[in-house]
């Protein structure tokens, strides 16, 4: 189904074929570390470069040469998976068989993403400080909008705060004043390091054949040139000080975060069992959080959990009342008490399993959702494709998700509350 | 089935209205393991007032949501979405302001799934007691919706640039609104636009079309019955009632969101040309291809949370942008500047074609979306448009009409912009 293809040492191109789609999808990702001296640098790259080109000097050149092939797309990509950080382009076109006689889009699609990549507009030998400056402004603004969502923005600080000294307590676009410090200068001497030296990962979805691409590809690869750098292996969570914190903001609902630990990562044998009890636990509508906290019980408008198994972490949120934060929680660990007693009905498992073998079956349904699946189980180290995935899924048994469960230890919580209800 | 092939988008649908009066479209796509079933009412959040059987009806504000909600309950404390849990499917459903949509997604059990789907929604069941519960978790929504920033700006220019027509009020309703609704309000609502003439069947994936209309006459029956009749009484004329409103919440960068209002939508194919028309519009005022997009980029007025198009609801239609910035107020006076420019010199021609081969690039591509297509199969069938046929119209449209409705349309008068603004005892963190 994937085939792969070293096109240049440290250079790995992941075609996936398939002529069902009415677009096609390509991603160019260079794969970091994790680490707090470069994240923000990371974060900030691709929307410099998405400013302008040599041929194409601003974002309305860039817009009208993308409108020409017919609305094609290219957008930042930045992601974090467990201890790597990954920055590049993701580019999305029209199947060719659509557009007008005689007209092609993928091949100019990928020839203008080369230059995106490769040959930004500069000055003075490096990025115009214009370019630079407005994009740090927008980024601090993207990172400051995450406290607009108070979900997000309180998952953010439960993890920060159980995390401390590990990679996965540093956000992923880094932090605002970390974005503030960065010159033009400091900017474009990491961007030729990235280029540089990171293992490139690209991955296409569409109607063409692996040789296809690559030949179309080859210039750019040409020009990146081989890597030898490797990066050291993803590590699991090693757990250290619990926290637990309350904070004060002027909000009507409340929102109770906690967070558990567990040995299991994705490169574990006990992977598909431990994602089988998340689901279980609180991975949907016939979850025990939902079906017992929020429906049976009205504690709360919304609640679920969420398994980062790169990490081995799992956690809930919920939100809530700001008088019912004791009594939710102590429901929420009730819930987890009864999966580790093996109170769970063959009804449930059955439900959590098929739920997890459905998401899994529709990997292949759309060209979005196949980039996202491959493209991060390369770099996390998820060694399972969707089928060998599926088939764990299917053998995991009751004991299974029972001897999971009885992995998962409570360690760190976070409240947001109002000031009065 | 009616099958029809559409070739410039190379796409089979096909479609059949039942003896009950439902419309059913499947969109077959051989080789997918993913089905996905929309079952749509055309009522809505402002559908409030109707007439039916011959009596008027006036239901409290939040009404379809909250039967949205209650729907799900069936008798003999039935999980439905349990029920579809264990056929390894997922349900849900959402209510706009003037449709409510009820939908599984299924890889198995896609026979089964569907039957279960259009029974429970065609099966009222709510006891005071079950009504009353809801109560709570409806309030913890309106209360996450008071904290979404996105949507009080958007709820507050409602509010501020309309007179009298419903969409004033927020979908969920209020916390006041939904106190008056008991087991009987939804009870009525449900006979009045619950009947399979006023609905909507829409299904894609690799399924069997025929199965789809045979399960549809065995769970809905062959009875026709009238649907209510939907009551407007709004009266709108093209000017705001207030310019401009402001209000300040825990976020982090002043928002704002800015529309210009437009004549109600009209059924069928006009209907749809004028919205491809508006946005073409809104793509040149203040699209990213345009000169205003990059001027205010540029400048620092907007950021790449920009964005804007048009949007039709019954009986109002707008053209809309919002995003961040510090100096909303020069963003409208740029935008009505901008408007007025434009609509004197037009735009070339060969930007004109440009950005209509952009819009069709990208609404083609929007087909690989299961879930976008069936809603918008849906939604343009309620305004009497055959969705698949958008080809055809983008190709029929002049550069004229674009100059026309930005005449007509971006006008001080006709705009009404709602800010937020952090609250000020914030600035230390």
């Amino acid at each position: 189904m994937i085939q792969t293809r070293t096109l240049l040492p440290g250079i790995t191109l992941r075609c996936c074929r398939d002529t069902r789609f009415k677009q096609g999808c390509l991603s160019i990702q260079l794969v970091r570390q994790m680490c707090r001296q470069e994240s923000a640098r990371n974060a900030l790259l691709p929307n410099v470069l998405l400013r302008g080109t040599k041929t194409c000097p601003d974002l309305r050149a860039i817009t009208q040469r993308l409108d020409q092939l017919y609305g094609a797309s290219i957008v930042p990509s930045v992601r974090r998976v467990g201890d790597r950080q990954t920055t590049g382009l993701y580019c999305s076109f029209m199947d060719d068989r659509f557009a007008m006689p005689g007209d092609r889009v993928i091949e100019p699609a990928l020839a203008f993403l080369e230059e995106m990549l490769l040959d930004p507009l500069l000055e003075a030998g490096v990025f115009l400080p214009s370019f630079v400056d407005r994009e740090k402004r927008n980024l601090v603004s993207t990172i400051e909008s995450e406290r607009n969502d108070k979900r997000i923005y309180a998952m953010n600080q439960l993890l920060k705060e159980m995390c401390a000294g590990d990679t996965f307590a540093l956000p992923r676009l880094g932090e605002p004043e970390q974005v503030l410090s960065i010159g033009e200068e400091d900017l474009y001497r990491h961007y030729r390091d990235v280029l540089a030296s990171s293992p490139v990962e690209i991955f296409y979805v569409g109607g063409l054949e692996p040789d296809q691409i690559a030949r179309l590809l080859a210039p750019l690869a040409e020009r990146l040139g081989g890597r030898t750098r490797s990066l050291p292996p993803q590590t699991g969570f090693r757990p250290g000080r619990e926290s637990h914190t309350t904070e004060v903001m002027d909000v009507a609902q409340g929102k109770l975060c906690m967070g558990f630990v567990t040995s299991v990562t994705n490169r574990d044998r006990e992977f598909p069992a431990m994602q089988v009890l998340n689901s279980i636990f609180g991975g949907g509508m016939t979850s025990k959080l939902f079906a017992q906290v929020r429906e049976k019980l009205s504690l709360c408008y919304s609640i679920g959990s969420s398994y980062f198994g790169t990490k081995g972490i799992l956690t809930v949120s919920a939100g809530i009342d700001f008088d019912k934060e004791e009594i939710t929680r102590e429901k929420i660990l009730e819930q987890l008490a009864a999966c580790q007693a093996g109170d769970i009905t063959p009804e449930e498992l059955t439900a959590a399993k098929e739920a997890l073998l459905s998401s899994l079956r529709t990997v292949h349904d759309s060209p979005g959702s196949l980039e996202s699946y491959y493209a991060t189980a390369a770099i996390s180290g998820l060694e399972l494709s969707p089928r060998e995935y599926m088939e764990a899924v299917e053998r995991v048994a009751l004991a299974d998700v029972v001897a999971a469960a009885g992995k998962l230890t409570p360690h760190s919580t976070y409240f947001l509350k109002g000031e009065s209800q | 089935m009616n099958a029809r092939y559409y070739e410039q988008l190379d796409e089979q649908v096909c479609s059949q209205v039942l003896d009950n009066g439902l419309r059913v479209t499947v969109i077959p796509r051989k080789g997918f393991s993913r089905k996905l079933a929309y079952f749509v009412t055309d009522f809505g959040a402002i559908h409030t007032d109707y007439s039916f059987e011959g009596r008027e009806y006036h239901a409290p504000a939040g009404v379809a949501h909250y039967l949205e909600h209650k729907l799900f309950d069936m008798p003999g404390g039935r999980d439905v979405s349990g029920e579809f849990a264990t056929l390894g499917a997922m349900t849900n459903a959402f209510t706009s302001y003037d449709l409510t949509a009820y939908y599984f997604s299924c890889t198995e059990n896609f026979e089964s799934c569907l039957r279960l789907l259009l029974e429970f929604v065609s099966t009222p069941y709510f006891t005071e007691e079950s009504v009353e519960k809801e109560r709570g978790i409806i309030d913890q929504e309106i209360g996450m919706n008071q904290d979404a920033p996105d949507s009080v700006v958007f709820e507050n220019l409602m509010e501020a640039m309309y007179a009298s027509h419903p969409i004033r009020v927020p979908i969920l309703g209020t916390g006041e609104t939904i106190r008056q609704i008991t087991p009987q309000v939804l009870q009525d609502c449900h006979r009045a636009f619950y009947s399979p003439e006023n609905m909507m069947l829409c299904v894609m994936g690799d399924v069997e079309p025929e199965s789809v209309v045979r399960i549809a006459r065995e769970v809905l029956g062959t009875e026709r019955r009238a649907a209510a009749v939907k009551l407007r009484p709004w009266k709108e004329d093209m000017t705001c009632p207030a310019a401009q409103v402001s209000g300040a919440m825990e976020v982090a960068m002043p928002m704002f969101s800015m529309a210009f209002k437009c004549e109600a939508p009209e059924p069928g194919e006009p209907g749809i040309r004028r919205e491809m028309v508006a946005d073409l519009a809104a793509e040149a005022l203040f699209g990213e291809s345009s000169e205003l997009y990059l001027r205010l980029y540029e400048q620092g007025l907007i950021d790449s949370s920009f964005g804007g198009g048009f949007e039709t609801i019954d009986g109002c239609a707008m053209l809309l942008c919002s995003g961040d910035s510090r100096n909303a107020e020069a963003v409208r006076e740029a935008v009505l500047l901008q408007g007025e420019k434009l609509a004197k010199e037009g735009i070339p021609q060969e930007r004109f074609l440009r950005m209509k081969r952009s819009a069709l690039g990208r609404r083609i591509r929007s087909l690989d979306s299961f879930d976008a297509t069936c809603f918008r199969t849906c939604a343009y069938h309620f305004t009497d448009f055959d969705y698949f046929r958008f080809p055809e119209v983008y190709h029929r449209i002049q550069e004229r009409e674009i100059r026309e409705f930005l005449n007509r349309v971006v006008r001080p008068e006709r705009c009404c912009l709602s800010m937020i603004q952090p609250l000020k005892k914030e600035e230390t963190a």
